[in-house]
């Protein structure tokens, strides 16, 4: 699964750690998310989506291998 | 919120200490039977009880941590209980073979192997989701 989350964070000219105070999780854990290695919950995805204000679609899509 | 994390956090880990300050110089009391045997039970019996806080402790950190934290120490956790199973169940086939001279694989050896196991699981998974 691939994710437009480092690209999002630029145009608001948020640090990883902005992010992640914004909803509620560790610097790291962004980090994680956002270089694919951790696949976010529902939960999670939805408040990365409202704290954009996009939709989780065009943060997270699926990738051909998924 | 994040303070509260914190603080649970933190006494996780001040419980795990607790624990081992009282594990290590109960098993250097009881190994060179300094006390008596009501006592000594009494001194068996109080590295458990710091023990058990420290998972009730453990478990309400792992509450309040975000999902890839949890994630990570579930990992841990399993690899953990794996390895040690497996080594157990080794030493008991082993045994039936009738190999059992095991230096270092006594319970307090076992212990020690159970937290390394943890360790080595929580360093895997760590490295795997980069945290």
């Amino acid at each position: 699964m691939k994710n437009t989350i480092k690209v999002e964070r630029a145009k608001k000219n948020w640090t990883q750690e902005d992010l992640a105070g914004e909803i509620g999780i560790s610097r790291q854990s962004v980090n994680s998310i956002e270089t694919g290695k951790f696949i976010p919950s529902t939960t999670l995805a939805l408040k990365m989506a409202k704290v954009f204000g996009v939709s989780v679609e065009s943060i997270f899509q699926l990738e051909t291998t998924d | 919120m994040e303070r509260t994390k914190k603080n649970v956090n933190l006494n996780s880990i001040i419980y795990a200490l607790v624990y081992g300050a009282t594990y290590l110089p109960a098993t250097l009391l009881l190994k060179y039977r300094v006390f008596g045997q009501p006592l000594s039970i009494i001194i068996a019996v109080i590295p458990i009880i710091t023990f058990a806080i420290f998972i009730l402790k453990f478990i309400k950190a792992f509450s309040v941590m975000d999902e890839v934290k949890q994630r990570v120490q579930l990992e841990a956790v399993v690899i953990g209980f794996s390895l040690t199973a497996m080594l157990i169940m080794l030493l008991f086939l082993l045994s039936l073979c009738d190999i059992s001279d095991f230096g270092w694989f006594g319970y307090a050896n076992l212990l020690g192997f159970c937290w390394i196991f943890y360790f080595v699981g929580w360093f895997i998974s760590k490295k795997k989701y980069g945290v």
